[in-house]
């Protein structure tokens, strides 16, 4: 996704959200691969991940660090609210799809 | 891959499972037969199908939050019908015999709702895919008869002991099983930003860790958090007081319009 777009999607999600306040990142899920499948987010914080799955079949969003577990129907968007994070690796992985979909959040 | 399916059919039948195994128990001593457990879950599977085949534009309601806030919804109504069935439990005897079949029936037909959406989608996406269907729905079997064996398990391992003991132990499991489900639902809350929320309060991953197999078991059946944060925990605490406050009130209620009977 490029920058333009990212922008004009947290203009949109920023609009009447009273979680605008805290920093989106997104991540998009192609071919049972996380992308991007290492990200950095800022510490202490709660964070909004913007979850784009593009292939056709469903995933489950999971992490036992974070304390995450979300289905995402195949071709949808959905939010996860994270944290607030210490420092430190925190793996997450598609239930559906474990051998391939794995990805870590790396709070900084 | 085969392996993981089966864990994934576990994980999400062992929840329900084990609250039938407990139920079924109830039942039995309160001598309602299981004849309320078929149309619980008939409903159930019926409910699981519409969730799950309307689950993406449910995801995106209350800004994409729409999951978590009907999941938790799902777990508190379930905890406040395990709360129920407690107090039904413990209050003067033959009160209240067809609203327990009906509050059990409604506990597990939305038990089986909520886990059991997750498998269906999980299993559209195999229609989808044009992956092996015929391997995916074996090895599904295998871990709904693995899932189902714990709830036998639960239930004749409980129905083995003699009648003041039995109401203990299951009072004690529905009511860790009724606190799980609002542990989880304060964290579905905390996830939709519902809640706030800070750093855990403590790591219990060090003696029991979260992604462990006895780990995933008692967080299916217990919701085990090895991270909570503070909502987490006072919820949960608040949420087995009251049930311990229901126990106490129906059983003072019982004592005096019955003073000799033995409840």
């Amino acid at each position: 996704m490029n920058t333009s777009r990212l922008l004009g999607l947290l203009l949109l999600l920023g609009a009447g959200n009273l979680q605008a306040d805290k920093p989106v990142f997104t991540i998009s899920i192609r071919d049972h691969l996380f992308y991007p499948a290492e990200l950095e987010v800022p510490a202490n914080q709660k964070i909004k991940l913007f979850i784009v799955n593009e292939d056709p079949t469903p995933e489950e969003f999971e992490s036992y660090e974070l304390n995450r577990e979300k289905v995402i129907p195949g071709g949808s968007k959905t939010v996860i609210f994270v944290g607030p994070l210490k420092p430190g690796v925190y793996p997450f992985f598609g239930e559906f799809n474990m051998s391939t979909a794995q990805g870590k959040l790396i709070a900084r | 891959m085969l392996l993981d399916i089966v864990v994934i059919v576990l994980r999400e039948t062992l929840e329900a499972s084990i609250l039938i195994g407990v139920l079924l128990c109830v039942s039995r001593t309160s001598q309602l037969g299981f004849s309320w457990l078929w149309p619980a879950l008939v409903f159930g599977a019926a409910g699981a199908f519409i969730y799950a085949i309307n689950l993406a534009g449910i995801s995106e309601l209350f800004d994409y939050a729409g999951q978590e806030i009907i999941n938790a919804g799902l777990q508190l109504a379930i905890y406040g019908l395990l709360a129920a069935i407690i107090g039904i439990q413990f209050s003067a005897p033959a009160s209240g015999r067809l609203s327990l079949k009906v509050l059990m029936a409604v506990a597990v037909a939305i038990a089986v709702t909520r886990e059991g959406s997750e498998l269906f989608v999980f299993y559209s996406g195999f229609l989808q895919s044009g992956d092996s269907l015929l391997t995916a729905t074996t090895s599904g079997f295998i871990g709904l008869a693995v899932g189902m064996s714990a709830g036998a398990l639960v239930y004749y391992s409980l129905a083995g002991q003699k009648m003041p003991l039995l109401r203990t132990l299951y009072t004690i499991v529905l009511a860790l099983v009724a606190g799980g489900m609002m542990l989880q639902a304060t964290g579905l809350l905390i996830q939709a930003d519902w809640l706030s929320a800070g750093h855990p309060v403590w790591d219990t991953n060090s003696l029991l860790p979260e992604a462990s197999v006895p780990g995933q078991v008692v967080y299916a059946v217990f919701g085990y958090e090895a991270t909570p944060s503070q909502q987490e925990v006072i919820v949960y605490l608040v949420s087995i007081l009251l049930i311990v406050g229901v126990v106490a009130i129906m059983k003072v209620r019982a004592d005096r319009s019955h003073p000799n009977a033995k409840v």
